[in-house]
């Protein structure tokens, strides 16, 4: 039987993914990675923080988040570099002048031509300009156009369209029976009674389970396990 | 999933991996990996414990553990390191033993020792989603993150590499900054995740 594609310095892909789990990333110059997505690298490269410093200037111009500033890197140098984030499924997407928003803990990486600033939607980041991201998702990612409504926990991200707003089943909820249904869950609530609701032009991304990626929190690196 | 036919041989498997059989089985526990008295004492002190049972029969004999990838790794004579929780079942032909890793283990929380499987057959890893089996060559040396390794075979010198300077003092790290070194010749198994559902004790 044979053994695993064994990958070496010149055999792993050039800003590709490995497997559905892994993306190998070509650095030359610098890329934004979220913290304890990177698994292996070849090469020489350095990981710093951000904040003040000589990356100052990029910063400044590609990362307007200051929540999750604690949450991101920057990595910087030259070789191939393999990201992961928990046996998630793992894709790129390309940005052209485009603007795209997505759940911060499935953004892994972006390059610097993007620049990354925090969303009107709590727990959400938008990516702005041209160039590529990598994302994660809990399963392959689904297209959808809108008009369309959708549930929160399978949203990953939107592009190009307006901001989605929330949508209530009131009908359900309605009367006096409805209204003991939503004060006590008696008589049975669906768990479907709130969506995000998408109107215009434009590309809505579900992911194919409701179990949202878990956010890291703040100061907890994953992997180091110091 | 992983399927071994067994024609009167056996092999060794983590304990309770088997979750179905088709033919005539035995399951014997081995205490201590089936190393022997001296095999147990250091895997007693080491802390690097291997619940193994040996599995002997005819027929086919199913494993599997917390629905995680399985890889099959081909020994020709060499010696695979390999964490104990990841390795799920060896030829009985295989050696298994205990070895020092030094700093290496006490990262990424598992412990200062590893196990070392030693012989000709073909061993099974698990990984939590598809490893990623990376070459290091002396030109080409590769930085792992210490919680997506799982395994490596060949002759690799290992080095703990600490990126720690002064911002990471002032809370400012990279979040990076430990990372093992691997240089030498041989193969590096990786996993696409960070070990917290994997690491512990199955």
């Amino acid at each position: 039987m044979n053994g695993p594609v064994i990958h070496d310095v010149w055999t792993l892909p050039v800003d590709d993914n490995i497997n559905p789990y892994a993306f190998s990333v070509d650095l030359n110059g610098q890329w934004f990675l979220q913290k304890g997505k990177m698994v292996a690298y070849y090469g020489q490269i350095d990981f710093q923080g951000v904040g003040l410093g000589h990356l100052d200037h990029l910063i400044a111009h590609s990362f307007h988040s200051p929540l999750h500033a604690a949450d991101w890197v920057v990595a910087e140098g030259q070789g191939k570099m393999v990201l992961a984030d928990r046996a998630f499924d793992v894709n790129s997407y390309d940005l052209d002048d485009g603007n795209l928003s997505i759940r911060s803990g499935n953004l892994l990486a972006f390059q610097p031509s993007l620049s990354l600033k925090q969303s009107i939607v709590p727990g959400f980041l938008t990516l702005l300009g041209t160039g590529k991201f990598v994302a994660a998702s809990n399963g392959p990612v689904v297209f959808m156009e809108p008009p369309i409504r959708v549930d929160p926990q399978a949203l990953v991200g939107w592009a190009d369209c307006p901001t989605p707003c929330h949508h209530y089943d009131h009908e359900y909820l309605r009367g006096f029976l409805g209204a003991v249904r939503s004060h006590t869950g008696i008589g049975g609530a669906s768990g479907e009674e709130h969506q995000f609701e998408f109107v215009g032009a434009g590309t809505v991304l579900l992911q194919s389970t409701e179990e949202v990626v878990a956010e890291i929190s703040v100061g907890e690196t994953g992997g180091t396990g110091s | 999933m992983l399927a071994v036919d067994l024609t009167g041989d056996s092999v060794k498997a983590k304990n309770g991996a088997m979750v179905a059989y088709e033919g005539e089985m035995t399951f014997k526990k081995r205490t201590g990996g089936g190393e022997g008295l001296r095999g147990i004492m250091t895997r007693r002190l080491t802390g690097e414990q291997m619940a193994v049972m040996e599995v002997k029969g005819h027929g086919t004999c199913y494993f599997a553990d917390r629905a995680s990838e399985i890889n099959l790794v081909s020994l020709q004579g060499e010696k695979l390191y390999v964490e104990a929780s990841n390795l799920l079942c060896t030829d009985a032909a295989l050696r298994t033993g205990t070895s020092f890793t030094g700093l290496r283990g006490s990262s990424q929380g598992n412990g200062l020792f590893t196990t070392t499987v030693e012989g000709t057959g073909q061993a099974a890893l698990v990984s939590d989603g598809a490893a990623v089996v990376l070459r290091v060559t002396p030109q080409t040396p590769l930085q792992v993150d210490p919680g997506a390794y799982i395994a490596h075979t060949g002759g690799l010198k290992q080095h703990f590499q600490a990126g720690v300077n002064f911002r990471a003092l002032i809370g400012e790290s990279g979040g990076e900054s430990f990372q093992i070194r691997f240089e030498g010749d041989g193969l590096v198994y990786v996993q696409p995740s960070e070990r917290n559902t994997i690491g512990g004790e199955v």
